[in-house]
């Protein structure tokens, strides 16, 4: 078992819990023990950043020292916003040490340990897959993912920008079709799958959301998608909950079950529906369900 | 040594497209531009293209290479051949097509007029023989000040696709580049201006332009920084900045998002009701967490203590991301970030480009 310390951010505290119960129960078959956070708080999301950056860095700063302060050397989170924010503001930190001193005196006034230990902050995306994952996944997935046709959705900020993010080459990147395929799913190729899904501008901007939302549904659908799989909770709330939008938008009734990826290894891995709690999806996943029992 | 490409061509006055296959002799040290050059000189001189420096300054040469946005300049073809690979080329998004790769940038140019791309020093006139700007004012719109105006990161916009109109990273960037100058006395009313429906809040965080621009100016970044200097001057009637500031609420007063709250603040209780059944159908599911005992993250009294403390230290608006930037130059020379390219398989994207117009 690995030590990791979880920091699960706002959505799967929320609106997303399927997301957290999914992967507390997966994190052990993969061999990774969670050190869950408690003293932390959102990573501001982009949002904080563009409002008052300067708190963005002490809030993530904040973050990254309770996660130290568990003794692991990986943060590991499960959203690609969360990913960027604390990853940026990591390499801020770690790259700058007048900067580092600063805010640690920062921490120190409001009584917050300061961030000494280095921490790395790594997507549980990229977890699953390092280290030749593939073959412990191809272990771990006993029930498999026989006939699914899944579409790989990676969302922008796991990807972007490739200097603060780098797992993988941000136009070509190949971490879910592998997870998919070593769970025994086939992927679906589809050019918007490195694209974006509206989510940050869907409240401010919702036409032009949905002007992006509609690409990778619609193209994963005409590839013969059954299902599409996403690292992303944010991702996952904008395809899954904004379908019906589309549908009343475009008379177009897509259908598309959204899966975390935590579910998607979940379900290949034999988890309970109590663990991956698909019902509390807009979208009926039944439809993947009764093609893994058939 | 060999090179091979295939290039989208399009000719104009008939409407046909054509996936075309090139293949030249030329020296091991050859850029794209280089190759095309090759390919108009001795296979096919209709070849259209734009070029003028050859060396990463005019900003003449933005194309894509496998769907991503480059400068033909920049990018070297060896490494390319010897993985045995064929780039298909073809004409940068977001903008019509005039013929083959050369693309119609008036869209590109009015919108960075819409800027109003000149130093308005105002009635200030400088005392002595001259204004000093300090380095360290200077360094608050180094980045921005780089853009040579190639159009890559609105090539590939995800923004721009959904809203044509929306002013996009190069613009939104050379509005910093004067909203950050010292010598500029207008970065209110710039910031008023920008602040357009098809404006800041119109970004959606896709990074594309970040991802394509050849010369580092993080065009994303910029565009936080306007929002980061809207916010402090008090310039939050959109939603993306009521959106942006509830975030800050939630941080401060229960430490994770108070998201039932976030529609109502984002859009105007007028506006949430008129979401009211979408929202019910959400609730319906679990998606819309009830009102009532706020999920309160512990001792949420030091997120609250750290943003007052931050406050009266004076890195508000873009200097608190712009003090992040020299760590962030260090990183560029790492590398940590190239290990991405060393992917062995690439397919060529042969997507064709979209149509004119």
């Amino acid at each position: 078992m690995t030590k990791v310390a979880y920091y699960k951010g706002c959505l799967a505290s929320l609106s997303a819990k399927e997301l957290d119960t999914s992967t507390q129960a997966l994190a052990p078959k993969l061999g990774l023990e969670l050190d869950e956070l408690e003293s932390v708080t959102c990573c501001g999301a982009g949002d904080i950043h563009e409002a008052e950056p300067d708190y963005y860095l002490h809030l993530n700063a904040r973050i990254l020292a309770y996660g130290a302060a568990t003794g692991a050397e990986t943060l590991m989170t499960i959203c690609n916003v969360c990913t960027l924010n604390l990853r940026q503001a990591n390499f801020q930190l770690l790259n700058d040490p007048e900067l580092r001193a600063r805010v640690n005196d920062n921490l120190a006034t409001v009584g917050v340990p300061p961030y000494e230990q280095d921490i790395e902050v790594k997507h549980l995306l990229w977890l699953i897959v390092e280290d030749d994952g593939a073959k412990r996944l191809r272990e771990v997935a006993h029930r498999g993912l026989k006939g699914l046709k899944v579409a790989p959705f990676y969302g922008c900020q796991i990807l972007r920008p490739s200097k603060l993010l780098g797992f993988e080459d941000p136009d070509r990147p190949w971490s879910l079709e592998t997870i998919i395929e070593a769970c025994g799913g086939e992927a679906i190729d589809y050019p918007a799958k490195i694209k974006c899904c509206g989510f940050p501008i869907i409240q401010a901007r919702e036409e032009v959301a949905m002007g992006e939302l509609i690409q990778p549904i619609e193209q994963a659908s005409e590839a013969g998608a059954d299902a599409m799989v996403t690292p992303c909770p944010l991702c996952h709330l904008s395809l899954d909950a904004w379908q019906s939008k589309l549908k009343a938008a475009t008379g177009h009734d897509f259908n598309m079950p959204i899966l975390h990826l935590s579910q998607l290894v979940g379900v290949a891995a034999g988890l309970e529906e109590s663990e991956l709690k698909f019902k509390r999806h807009v979208v009926s996943v039944d439809p993947v369900v009764e093609k893994l029992e058939v | 040594m060999q090179v091979a490409l295939k290039i989208w061509r399009y000719d104009p006055d008939s409407g046909d497209r054509d996936l075309r296959d090139y293949e030249v002799d030329a020296p091991e040290w050859v850029t794209l531009l280089d190759v095309l050059d090759l390919i108009k000189d001795q296979v096919d001189g209709t070849l259209a293209y734009r070029k003028s420096c050859r060396m990463m300054i005019c900003g003449s040469c933005g194309m894509r290479m496998d769907g991503r946005a480059v400068l033909a300049c920049k990018e070297r073809m060896r490494p390319i051949v010897d993985r045995g690979h064929v780039p298909v080329i073809s004409a940068m998004g977001n903008l019509p097509i005039v013929k083959d790769l050369v693309v119609d940038m008036d869209p590109f140019w009015s919108k960075i007029r819409r800027m109003k791309p000149w130093l308005d020093p105002g009635y200030d006139e400088p005392s002595e023989k001259e204004r000093i700007v300090s380095q360290q004012q200077m360094n608050v719109i180094h980045k921005e000040a780089l853009c040579i105006m190639c159009g890559c990161c609105v090539s590939e916009c995800n923004s721009m696709e959904a809203d044509p109109e929306f002013f996009g990273p190069a613009a939104l960037a050379k509005g910093f580049r004067f909203v950050g100058d010292a010598r500029d006395q207008t970065a209110v009313e710039r910031l008023e201006d920008y602040n357009d429906e098809h404006g800041i809040w119109d970004c959606t965080r896709c990074y594309f332009c970040n991802e394509r621009c050849p010369k580092g100016v993080d065009p994303r970044d910029a565009i936080a920084k306007l929002g980061a200097e809207s916010v402090k001057e008090g310039i939050d009637r959109d939603m993306g900045a009521k959106h942006a500031k509830w975030f800050v609420k939630s941080a401060e007063t229960t430490g994770w998002l108070r998201e039932t709250e976030l529609v109502p603040k984002t859009q105007g209780i007028v506006s949430a009701v008129k979401q009211t059944k979408f929202a019910i159908g959400l609730a319906k599911h679990g998606k819309v967490p009830p009102p009532g005992p706020v999920h309160v993250a512990a001792d949420v009294g030091e997120s609250r203590a750290l943003r007052n403390l931050v406050r009266e230290q004076g890195r508000d608006g873009a200097l608190g991301i712009v003090q992040g930037e020299r760590a962030l130059a260090r990183i560029e020379r790492t590398d940590e970030g190239s290990a991405r390219r060393d992917v062995p398989e690439v397919t060529p994207n042969e997507e064709p480009p979209p149509a004119e117009g």
